[in-house]
């Protein structure tokens, strides 16, 4: 299931992902992806993304569109999104372990 | 072979236990019943290692975790506690969910560890057999690192390093102060539980007297170490917030900690004897006393690990996380504990069970608050390399950051603390 962005994204964050877009750091998942790898990984987002409100500074990413989770990642690994916390979670993920995840997240409900 | 398979297969077996270079160790047959995990401690590092191998085994293994209070107060959050930012309610858990997600909670006192009939002795006398163990009992307190401290000695000068009555006793004692009085700050010695965590503290009670309107009021940090955690940014943020109300004094400056006098309230230094009106002593620190006894330490007093797994380089069978562990380059944090928890929860179910096992990669962040709405961190991601766990991607607060982004940080830790209370106690 593919979503459009959420409204939440703010409009400078679009315009450095746009730009990321451009200059090709941003690309479809060339292979399907491992679910069960992006569950394992799925453990390291929960320490912070796993009590999140629609007001949190740590966004909700369960239930995110895949092709919107793959870009943020992406865009958090070449630093074109400033978040430090992020950066250093996105930069050691490769593109096999970012699709991983994206699958996993696109289904994945908030622990109750 | 196409290259994505290729890729897919050097992924797989990557994964593998051999490959990471642990020893296998025979699952125990499925006759004997399921196999059974054992787990010391229901801090961060056990609680989240129980919620994680119940959860992601769907019952295919016995959970057990053993932890003598029947709710838990954590550290983490607790300077802002001291700070009135937080009530104390607030900073304590159950452990109803984890029970719900499938773990027998044993409300108990591990006694000691019978290594060789892979057996667990409780205070009571009851025996809890395993096939792993996880030992996560945190840190205890070397008193007497500080000469003149005592157990005794903490009910008049606190640690609060602990979490529970001596963090209230703390708290009690920073409100009744007036206008011109002194605090003493003993810094510890490394390693210690999280290492911002002192200046985080100095910061609240400056806040606190600053709320309170003192003009005159002073405080002393006497620290062993010759640098500490976020100090360009720490120290910023004092003489920002708190002009020359706070003085850190490395050896160079103090000589030397003597010690303190609980009768005279007096702590002594080479050069100087000072009489605070509150002095907080936060001594060295070693492993949890189970794990001493169970010869799982070294001589630094803490437990080697294999950097890939979190298992024990004494025995096969048993894990160390948290701030039990020498964990490498991370700091002995909560996040840290939750972190290497998951590492071992994966490994043990993969021993187990055989179920897939994946390359370790661990994370912290460390926030801390200096004033209301200003917020530093400093986190990395962490590997093994060459069998040591080493950061990368590390980064910290700069001096001269806007007010927003420091907000920001703040919002961002009590996030941080509801999503890892969630991930821990359920
Ligand atoms: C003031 C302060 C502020 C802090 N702030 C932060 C922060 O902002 N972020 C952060 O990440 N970390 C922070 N920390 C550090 C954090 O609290 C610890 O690193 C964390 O609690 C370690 O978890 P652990 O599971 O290893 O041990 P612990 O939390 O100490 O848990 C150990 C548990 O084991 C139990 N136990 C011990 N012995 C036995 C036995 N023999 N049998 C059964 N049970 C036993 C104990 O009762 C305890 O419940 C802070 C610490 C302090 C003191
Ligand atoms: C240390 C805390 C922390 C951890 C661990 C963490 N994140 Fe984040 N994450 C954040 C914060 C904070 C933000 C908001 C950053 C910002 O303001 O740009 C965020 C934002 C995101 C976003 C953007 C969501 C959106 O709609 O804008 C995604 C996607 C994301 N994280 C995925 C992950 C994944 C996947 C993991 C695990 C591999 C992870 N995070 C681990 C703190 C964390």
């Amino acid at each position: 299931m593919r979503r459009a962005m959420p409204a939440r994204i703010s409009a400078t964050r679009l315009v450095v992902i746009g730009g990321a877009m451009a200059l090709g750091l941003i690309g479809s998942p060339a292979w399907s992806a491992d679910v069960e790898y992006g569950r394992h990984l799925s453990a390291e987002c929960a320490t912070c993304h796993g009590a999140s409100k629609s007001d949190s500074t740590i966004p909700d990413i369960h239930g995110l569109g895949e092709a919107h989770f793959v870009e943020v990642l992406r865009a958090y690994r070449a630093k074109a999104l400033p978040n430090p916390v992020m950066q250093s979670i996105a930069v050691r993920l490769g593109d096999e372990e970012i699709s991983a995840l994206a699958a996993y997240f696109a289904t994945a409900k908030k622990p109750k | 072979m196409t290259d994505i398979t290729r890729r897919h297969f050097g992924f797989m077996a990557g994964a593998s236990l051999t490959a990471l270079g642990l020893p296998i160790l025979s699952a125990p047959s499925l006759a004997q019943g399921k196999p059974r995990v054992v787990i010391i401690g229901g801090g961060p590092g056990g609680a989240t290692a129980a919620r994680y191998i119940a959860k992601e085994s769907n019952g295919a293994i016995d959970v057990t975790l053993i932890e003598p209070q029947k709710t838990f107060t954590t550290c983490f959050f607790s300077n802002l506690y001291v700070g009135g930012f937080r009530d104390y309610k607030s900073l304590t858990h159950n452990y109803d969910k984890v029970k719900k997600g499938g773990v027998k909670v044993v409300h108990a006192m591990a006694a000691s560890i019978d290594r060789d009939k892979k057996q667990v002795t409780l205070a009571g006398g009851g025996k809890v057999p395993y096939d792993r163990l996880l030992v996560a009992p945190g840190i205890d307190l070397k008193f007497d690192s500080v000469p003149g401290y005592s157990e005794k000695a903490a009910e008049i000068m606190p640690h609060a390093w602990k979490p529970g009555a001596q963090t209230q006793l703390l708290v009690k004692k920073l409100n009744a102060l007036k206008d011109g009085d002194q605090i003493v700050m003993i810094a510890p010695p490394n390693p210690y539980r999280c290492p911002p965590g002192p200046y985080e503290r100095v910061s609240m009670f400056a806040h606190v007297l600053k709320k309170k309107g003192h003009k005159k009021s002073r405080i002393v940090i006497l620290d062993p170490k010759p640098a500490f955690s976020k100090q360009g940014v720490f120290t910023e943020g004092w003489e920002k917030h708190y002009p020359g109300m706070i003085e850190w004094q490395d050896p160079k400056i103090h000589g030397g900690i003597k010690g303190v006098d609980v009768k005279t309230g007096e702590v002594k230094t080479d050069f100087t004897n000072y009489k605070p009106a509150l002095v907080n002593v936060i001594p060295a620190q070693h492993a949890g006393k189970i794990a001493r006894d169970a010869g799982l330490t070294n001589q630094s007093g803490f437990c080697p690990i294999d950097a890939a797994s979190m298992k024990s380089t004494v025995d096969p069978n048993i894990f160390v996380v948290g701030d039990a562990s020498i964990a490498g380059d991370m700091p002995k944090s909560a996040f840290s504990a939750n972190s290497q928890a998951k590492v071992a929860a994966m490994v043990i179910r993969s021993e187990l069970t055989q179920s897939r096992a994946f390359p370790a990669r661990y994370s912290n962040t460390c926030w801390s608050l200096i004033a209301p709405d200003d917020d530093i961190k400093v986190g990395a991601s962490y590997e093994p390399v060459d069998g040591v766990i080493k950061a990368s991607n590390s980064f910290v607060s700069q001096r001269n950051e806007s007010a927003d982004l420091r907000k920001q940080n703040y919002k961002e830790s009590v996030d941080w603390y509801n999503g890892i209370s969630a991930d821990i106690f359920g």
